[in-house]
C-alpha cells in the first residue's frame, strides 16, 4: 500500500458531510421504524464515512466481489449506519432506508445476508472479529490477494472472550491485512462499559495481543485518515474515543439513550441540526479495488478414488474421517481444515500432514474457530471442515446458530461422542450434539457407522449448503459397507432384513454395532428384528423408517450414545408420532456418566447389546400380552 | 509452625518432597489406569506442594468446610495430581490412588463433585476461573469472610477466552483475595502452545487485564513461596502468578519433549522413572496444611418462600420478563443469599428490579455470557448463595458448555433467558431464542420452566430457588394478561387452561403461544368447535400424564404450538412423551427455517404459531 497521503481541507469537509449524511439516514430510520439502536450509529458515523469513502476499495454497485475490502459490521445493532453507508455509496436507493425492520424489507434489525454487502450476521456479540480474521487469514494465505479486512466493533463487547480469542488469533497468524477499529463510546445497553474511556487501557490490551494499536479522536476524520493510512506488519487496532449519540444535542454521551429511537418531533429538530452542518451535497465515490483475487471453483467435488476398506476390517470412523478429508483435499486446493489443538484425536493430523499449507491451527478456542471457519467460507472461497471433540462445539453454540443464520457452509467434524470414548468421562463426552446440531435450521447431521459411510459423509458435506455436521466416535468398529455402496441425504440402509422381523431397531455409531450384536444374539432365540443405519440424522429418512417399522408391527426401538433429548429417538418419535399404531421405545444415556471403560459404560446406561436384547423382547412380549 | 510463617530451608526441602511424592503418586496411578495426563501433572508438581501446604488453609479432613480457601484445578485433566494432593494431605488413602479412572472409583479422569473436594467440575478447558471469580466475589462481598480462592490454569487454555472474560471480571472486582497460577508448560494437546516460553508476553496480557502480576520459575518452591506471599499483601488487584515449567518435569527422556500429552507412561519404564523421581525425596516429612480463619457466618439457602402472594389481577397485561424482575426482586427479601447476575441486558430482562431493590446482591456481568454462568456456579458453590443469572435466552447458548459443566458439577444454578421466540419482533433474528428449549432439555437434570403470565413466572421463580440442579426460565417480551389468580404451581404438572366435555382436539401452548391457542379456542367455540387448551408449565419434567389423559379425551389428538424451532422443543418433548402410545397423534406447529425482522404477529403468521395457524390445524385434524 502506497504511503500516506493526507486529504486536502476540502476532501475532509466531504467526508465529514457524509459523516453526518449517515448519521440523518439512521436517525430518520430508525424514527420510521419505531425502534433501533440510532445512538450507536452516531457514534461511528465519522468511522464509517472515512472507511466507506476514504480508506476502502471495493465496487460499490458489486458488494460481493471478491476483490472488493471486506467489511464486517461486529457491533451489529449499529446496521442502520451501514444500510446509510452502502445507500451513499448509490447500492442502496434512499427511500428503502426507511423500510428498516420491515416484515418485507431486507433491511433487517440487524445485518443478515440476504443483504449482498453482508458476509456474515452479527447481532450477537463479540462474534465479527472472529469472521474478520477468516477473511483476512483466506486473503493473506490462500487468495493470497491485496483485499483488506475492516471490523468495526464496540466497546461493550469487548468484555467477550471471543474477541480476544481472535485477537490472539490475528497477532498469533500476523494478519496484517486486518484493522479492527473499537468505537469506544464508553455507554453499553444498561450501564456504563466496564473500562469507559479508558482508551489506554485497550491498547496495552491489543498491544499485548500482538496488534499495533493507535487511539485517535473517533470523531476526527483527519486522524482516522491518517490511522487507517498506516501499515504495520501485524494487525491494526485503531482505538476510537468517541461519543454515544454524538450529534444528537442532549442525548449525545448520555446514558438510557441505548436502543431507543428518537421521537418524531425531536427527530425532525436534530435532523435539521445536524444538516446545517453540511456543506455540500456532493457524494463521495469509493477507490476501486485492486482485481486479483484468484477465481476459485468448489462446486462439484469428488472424491479423487473409492474408499478402499474391506468389510469387517476395524476402523474408528473419527480416523475414517481424517484419512477422507486428506483425500478430499486432493480433489479440491479450496479445501482446508481447522482444529483447536486435537487434531491427533480428530485425525484432522492426517490432512495437514498431506496439505500443510490448507490447515489452520486455532488452538484451544472453539469460538474463534467456528468464526475462522464462517469467514474463510465467506463469497464461497474455501470449503472448510473444522473439527474438535463433539461436546467442545457446545462452546460455540451462538457461533454456530449465528453461523445458521449467516446461510454459512462450513462443515464441522465432532469426534469423541457419547460414553463410548471411556476414562476421560463426562466432560469429555459429546451427549447433546445431536441435540443442539438438529436445532440449528437448514443443518444436516451425518453420524456415520463405519468408515466407508464416514469417508462418503465428508464428501457430501462438501458440496451440501448449509452447517454440515459430521459425529465420529473413538472405538474402533468393524466397516460393514462395501466400497461401491451409495450414499445420500436422507436415506436411511436397512442393514439387518429378515422377513419375520419383528421389531425395528434404529442405531447409529457404537449403537449400530450393539444392534448388530443384538441381532446376532436375539437370532439364536429364533427372534428376527430388522436394523437400520439413519445414516443421517436431519434430515431423517421417515419413509424407510416407517416402511419398515410398518413392517414389523409398529414396533420401533432407537438406541443411542446421547442424552434422550433431542437425539434420534425424540428425531424419530416427532416423524412418526402423527402415524397411527407405531410406538417407539428409546434407549440413551439418561444421566450424567462417569469415567470407565467403553463396554462397561455402554452395558451401564443401557445402551449396548444386552440392553437391546432386553428392550427387544419386552416389546414382543408387551405385544403379545396386549394381544 | 505458625500460621502464615515463611519457610525455613529445611520446610523448603520438605516441600520439594512432597512435589516428587505428588509425581510418583500421578505417574503410578496413570500406569495403572492405562490412560491419563502424567507429564500435565509433572509440570505442576511443585505448585501444588506449595499451595497446598504452604499457601492455604484449610481443613484436609473437611474439604467442602466453608472456612477453608478454594482450589480449583482448571487444568481438569492433571486430575491425578489432584488427587494425590488430597492423599498427600491425609483425605485420601494412597491405595485409591491406583483405582483412578475405574467404573467403580470416584477418581474420575477429569475432577467432578463426587469428590468431596471438587467443587466445580472441570475437564473442559477454561472454566475454572470464572467459577474462581465468583467463589472470590463471594468470599469478599457476600461471605466478607477471609477464605481465598486459587485457580491453577494451564497455558493451552490461556487460549480460551473464557479465561479473558474472568480475568477482567477479577480485576474490575478488584477481587484481591483470588490468585490465578499459570502453568506455562510449553505444550498443548497436539504442538507446542501459541506463546510457548514466552513468560514475557503472558504478563504482560495479564498486567493489561489489571492483574498483579509475577513470573516465576514454576518448579522453584522458594519463587512459588514467595509470590503467594506476595499476593496476600496486595490490596485491590488479583493476583496472576506466570510460573515457568516443563511438560512432564521428572521423567527421564520426556521431560518437555512433544507427543506425551495424556499418555501414561509405559510399564516396562515405570521402576526406572519411579527411581529417578525418588532419588530426589530427601526427607520424610509429612506436611500439615495450615488450619482456615474461622470467620464465615452460617446461613441456610433452603426452604425459601415468598414473602407474599402474586399480587396480579387476571386480565392486566404484564410481560413475564417484568414478572421474573418483580418475582425475583421480592424473592430478595425472603432470604439475603439470594443474587443475581446480569451481563448489560438487564434494563431488557428485569433484572435491574432486583438491583435496585438489593444493589450490593447484584452482580453485573457485562457482555460475557460463559463467565457470567461461572461466576455464578462459582457463587453458589458450597451452598453460599442461590443464584440467579439473565440475560437473552438465545445468548445462553453462548454458555452452553459452561452449563453443561454446570450439569457435571451438579450445581443449582437457576438461569433466566428472556426475549424468546419470533414474538420479539423488529430486532431480527440473532435476538431470538428458539433453540433455547432444546439446548436446556439436553442438561441433565435440568428444570425447564415456561410461565405463560405473570402469575405463573412469580410461582417458577420460588420453584426454581428451591429446585436443585439446572433450572431455567424462559421469559417471553410481549405483555400478556394474566390468567391465573392464586393458583398453587408445582414443578412437573401442567394446568388445563381451557376444558369441556366436548374437546374434539388437545392443544399445547406455552408463553405467546398458549395466549394464542386461547384466542384460537375462543374463536373456535364460537364455530361449535371446542377444544382442550394446556399450560405445561414445566417442559421439562414434562407433565405425560395430564397431556396423555387429555389427548385420550380429545379423540388422541393433540397439536403442539411454540415459538422455538421444531428440534428439541415442545412439540418433540411431547412426542417422545407419547411415544410408547399407540393412538396418540401428535402435529407440531413451530419456527421452521431462519426467521427475519417484522412485527410480532407478522411474525407469528408468518412462521405458522398464530392463532390463525391453530384454527387451521384444528380443522384440518378433523379433515382428515
Amino acid at each position: 500500500m502506497e504511503a500516506y497521503h493526507k486529504p486536502d481541507q476540502q476532501a475532509l469537509q466531504a467526508l465529514k458531510d457524509a459523516a453526518n449524511r449517515l448519521r440523518i439516514g439512521s436517525i430518520r430510520a430508525t424514527t420510521a421504524a419505531g425502534s433501533g439502536h440510532p445512538t450507536s450509529c452516531c457514534s461511528a458515523a465519522e468511522i464509517m464515512s472515512v472507511l466507506f469513502f476514504h480508506t476502502m476499495r471495493y465496487k460499490a454497485k458489486d458488494p460481493r466481489n471478491p476483490s472488493n475490502d471486506r467489511f464486517v459490521l461486529s457491533k451489529g445493532h449499529s446496521a442502520p449506519i451501514l444500510y446509510a453507508a452502502w445507500a451513499e455509496a448509490g447500492f442502496l436507493q434512499e427511500a428503502e432506508l426507511l423500510n428498516l425492520r420491515k416484515v418485507d424489507s431486507i433491511l433487517e434489525g440487524h445485518p443478515v445476508p440476504k443483504q449482498p454487502f453482508t458476509d456474515v450476521a452479527t447481532g450477537s456479540l463479540g462474534q465479527g472479529l472472529g469472521a474478520a480474521c477468516g477473511m483476512a487469514y483466506t486473503g493473506k494465505y490462500f487468495d493470497k490477494a491485496s483485499y483488506r479486512v475492516y471490523c468495526l466493533l464496540g466497546d461493550g463487547e469487548l468484555s467477550e472472550g471471543s474477541v480476544w480469542e481472535a485477537m490472539a488469533f490475528a497477532g498469533f497468524y500476523k494478519l496484517d491485512n486486518l484493522v479492527a477499529i473499537l468505537d469506544i463510546n464508553r455507554l453499553g445497553q444498561s450501564d456504563p462499559t466496564p473500562l469507559q474511556h479508558h482508551v489506554e487501557i485497550y491498547q496495552k490490551r491489543c498491544e499485548a495481543f500482538g496488534w499495533h494499536a493507535v487511539i485517535v479522536d473517533g470523531h476526527s476524520v483527519e486522524e482516522l485518515c491518517k490511522a487507517f493510512g498506516q501499515t504495520k506488519n501485524q494487525p491494526t487496532a485503531i482505538i476510537a474515543r468517541t461519543l454515544k449519540g454524538k450529534g444528537i444535542s442532549g442525548v449525545e454521551d448520555k446514558e438510557n439513550w441505548h436502543g431507543k429511537p428518537l421521537p418524531k418531533n425531536m427527530a425532525e429538530e436534530i435532523i435539521q441540526e445536524i444538516g446545517d452542518k453540511i456543506q455540500s451535497k456532493k457524494k463521495l465515490s469509493p477507490t476501486l479495488p485492486e482485481e486479483d483475487a484468484p477465481v476459485v471453483n468448489i462446486r462439484n467435488i469428488k472424491m479423487p478414488s473409492p474408499p478402499n476398506y474391506k468389510l469387517g476390517e476395524k476402523m474408528a470412523t473419527r480416523k475414517a474421517y481424517g484419512l477422507a478429508l486428506a483425500k478430499l483435499g486432493h480433489a479440491n486446493d479450496r479445501v482446508i481444515a481447522l482444529d483447536g489443538d486435537t487434531k491427533n484425536s480428530t485425525f484432522s493430523d492426517l490432512f495437514r500432514k498431506e496439505h500443510p499449507s490448507r490447515f489452520i491451527e486455532c488452538y484451544i478456542a472453539e469460538q474463534n474457530m467456528v468464526s475462522i471457519a464462517v469467514g474463510c467460507a465467506t463469497r464461497d472461497r474455501t470449503v472448510a471442515f473444522a473439527s474438535t471433540f463433539a461436546t467442545f462445539f457446545t462452546r460455540a453454540f451462538d457461533q454456530i446458530r449465528m453461523a445458521a443464520i449467516s446461510e454459512s457452509n462450513i462443515n464441522l467434524c465432532g469426534s469423541h461422542c457419547g460414553v463410548s470414548i471411556g476414562e476421560d468421562g463426562p466432560s469429555q463426552m459429546g451427549l447433546e450434539d445431536l441435540c443442539m446440531f438438529r436445532a440449528v435450521p437448514n443443518s444436516t447431521v451425518f453420524y456415520p457407522s463405519d468408515a466407508v459411510s464416514a469417508e462418503k459423509a465428508v464428501e457430501i458435506a462438501a458440496n451440501t449448503k448449509g452447517i454440515c455436521f459430521i459425529r465420529t466416535s473413538r472405538p474402533e468398529n468393524e466397516v460393514i459397507y462395501s466400497s461401491d455402496e451409495e450414499f445420500h441425504i436422507g436415506q436411511a440402509k436397512v442393514v439387518v432384513k429378515n422377513k419375520d422381523d419383528q421389531v425395528t431397531v434404529i442405531g447409529a455409531g457404537v449403537t449400530l454395532h450393539e444392534a448388530l450384536a443384538a441381532a446376532e444374539e436375539l437370532k439364536k432365540e429364533k427372534i428376527y428384528v430388522r436394523v437400520i443405519d439413519p445414516f443421517t440424522i436431519k434430515p431423517l429418512d421417515k419413509a424407510t423408517i416407517l416402511e419398515h417399522a410398518r413392517a414389523t408391527k409398529g414396533r420401533i426401538i432407537t438406541v443411542e450414545d446421547h442424552y434422550p433429548e433431542g437425539g434420534i429417538g425424540e428425531a424419530v418419535s416427532a416423524a412418526l408420532v402423527g402415524e397411527p399404531g407405531i410406538t417407539v421405545t428409546r434407549l440413551a444415556v439418561s444421566h450424567v456418566p462417569r469415567s470407565g471403560k467403553p463396554a462397561e459404560l455402554l452395558k451401564m446406561f443401557g445402551i449396548d447389546k444386552d440392553a437391546i436384547v432386553q428392550a427387544v423382547k419386552g416389546a414382543v412380549s408387551k405385544s403379545r400380552n396386549a394381544e | 509452625m505458625a500460621s502464615g510463617a515463611r519457610p525455613d530451608q529445611i520446610r523448603l526441602q520438605a516441600l520439594r518432597d512432597v512435589a516428587a511424592r505428588l509425581r510418583l503418586h500421578s505417574v503410578r496411578a496413570t500406569c495403572a489406569a492405562g490412560s491419563g495426563h502424567p507429564t500435565s501433572c509433572c509440570s505442576a508438581a511443585e505448585i501444588v506442594a506449595v499451595l497446598f501446604f504452604q499457601a492455604m488453609r484449610y481443613r484436609a479432613d473437611q474439604p467442602a468446610y466453608p472456612s477453608n480457601d478454594r482450589f480449583i484445578l482448571s487444568k481438569g485433566h492433571a486430575a491425578p495430581l489432584l488427587y494425590a494432593a488430597w492423599a498427600e494431605a491425609g483425605f485420601l488413602k494412597e491405595p485409591e490412588l491406583l483405582n483412578l479412572r475405574k467404573i467403580d472409583c470416584d477418581l474420575e479422569g477429569h475432577p467432578t463433585p463426587r469428590l468431596p473436594f471438587v467443587d466445580v467440575a472441570t475437564g473442559s478447558l477454561g472454566q475454572g476461573l470464572g467459577a474462581a471469580c465468583g467463589m472470590a466475589y463471594a468470599a469478599k462481598y457476600f461471605d466478607k469472610a477471609g477464605y481465598r480462592v486459587f485457580c491453577l490454569l494451564g497455558d493451552g487454555e490461556a487460549s480460551e477466552g473464557s479465561v479473558w472474560e474472568a480475568l477482567a471480571f477479577g480485576s474490575y472486582y478488584q477481587l484481591d483475595n483470588l490468585v490465578a497460577i499459570v502453568d506455562v508448560n510449553r505444550l498443548g494437546q497436539s504442538e507446542a502452545a501459541p506463546l510457548r516460553h514466552d513468560t514475557d508476553v503472558y504478563r504482560r496480557r495479564c498486567e493489561a487485564f489489571g492483574w498483579n502480576t509475577y513470573v516465576v520459575d514454576g518448579h522453584a518452591v522458594n519463587e512459588l513461596e514467595e509470590a503467594l506471599w506476595q499476593a496476600t499483601q496486595v490490596k485491590e488487584k488479583p493476583t496472576a502468578i506466570v510460573a515457568k515449567t516443563y511438560k512432564g518435569r521428572g521423567i527421564p527422556g520426556v521431560e518437555d519433549t512433544d507427543n506425551w500429552h495424556g499418555k501414561p507412561m509405559p510399564k516396562d519404564k515405570l521402576e526406572s522413572i519411579i527411581g529417578a523421581i525418588q532419588s530426589q525425596i530427601q526427607t520424610k516429612e509429612v506436611l500439615v496444611p495450615q488450619l482456615p480463619i474461622e470467620d464465615v457466618a452460617q446461613i441456610s439457602v433452603a426452604d425459601i418462600h415468598m414473602p407474599s402472594l402474586p399480587e396480579y389481577a387476571i386480565g392486566e397485561k404484564v410481560a413475564t420478563r417484568k414478572a421474573y424482575g418483580m418475582a425475583l426482586a421480592k424473592l430478595g427479601t425472603a432470604n439475603e443469599r439470594v443474587v443475581a447476575l446480569d451481563g448489560d441486558t438487564k434494563n431488557s430482562t428485569f433484572a435491574e428490579l432486583f438491583r435496585q431493590a438489593h444493589p450490593e446482591r447484584y452482580i453485573e456481568c457485562y457482555i460475557a455470557e460463559q463467565n457470567m454462568v461461572s461466576v455464578a456456579l462459582g457463587c453458589a458453590a458450597r451452598d453460599r448463595a442461590v443464584v440467579f443469572a439473565s440475560t437473552f435466552a438465545a445468548f445462553l447458548t453462548r454458555a452452553f458448555d459452561h452449563i453443561r459443566m454446570g450439569a457435571i458439577s451438579r450445581t443449582n444454578l437457576n438461569l433466566c433467558g428472556s426475549h424468546c421466540g419470533v414474538s420479539i419482533g423488529e430486532d431480527g433474528p440473532s435476538q431470538m431464542a428458539l433453540e433455547d428449549i432444546a439446548m436446556f432439555r439436553a442438561v441433565p437434570g435440568c428444570t425447564i420452566f415456561y410461565p405463560s403470565d405473570a402469575v405463573s413466572t412469580e410461582h417458577a421463580v420460588c420453584l426454581a430457588a428451591n429446585t436443585k440442579g439446572i433450572c431455567f426460565i424462559r421469559t417471553s417480551r410481549p405483555e400478556t394478561p394474566v390468567i391465573y389468580s392464586s393458583e398453587k404451581f408445582e414443578i412437573g404438572q401442567a394446568k388445563v387452561v381451557r376444558k369441556s366435555g366436548a374437546d374434539r382436539v388437545t392443544v399445547i401452548g406455552a408463553g405467546v403461544t398458549l395466549h394464542e391457542a386461547l384466542a384460537a379456542a375462543d374463536e373456535l367455540a364460537k364455530q361449535g368447535i371446542p377444544i382442550r387448551v394446556i399450560d405445561p408449565f414445566t417442559i421439562k419434567p414434562l407433565d405425560a400424564a395430564t397431556i396423555i389423559s387429555s389427548a385420550r379425551a380429545t379423540g388422541g389428538r393433540i397439536i403442539t404450538v411454540e415459538d422455538h424451532y421444531r428440534e428439541g422443543g415442545i412439540g418433540e418433548a411431547v412426542a417422545a412423551a407419547v411415544s410408547e402410545e399407540p393412538g396418540i397423534v401428535v402435529q407440531s406447529l413451530a419456527v421452521s427455517g431462519v426467521p427475519r425482522s417484522g412485527k410480532p404477529a407478522e411474525l407469528l403468521d408468518l412462521f405458522g404459531i398464530s392463532a390463525k395457524s391453530i384454527i387451521a390445524a384444528v380443522k384440518s385434524t378433523f379433515a382428515n
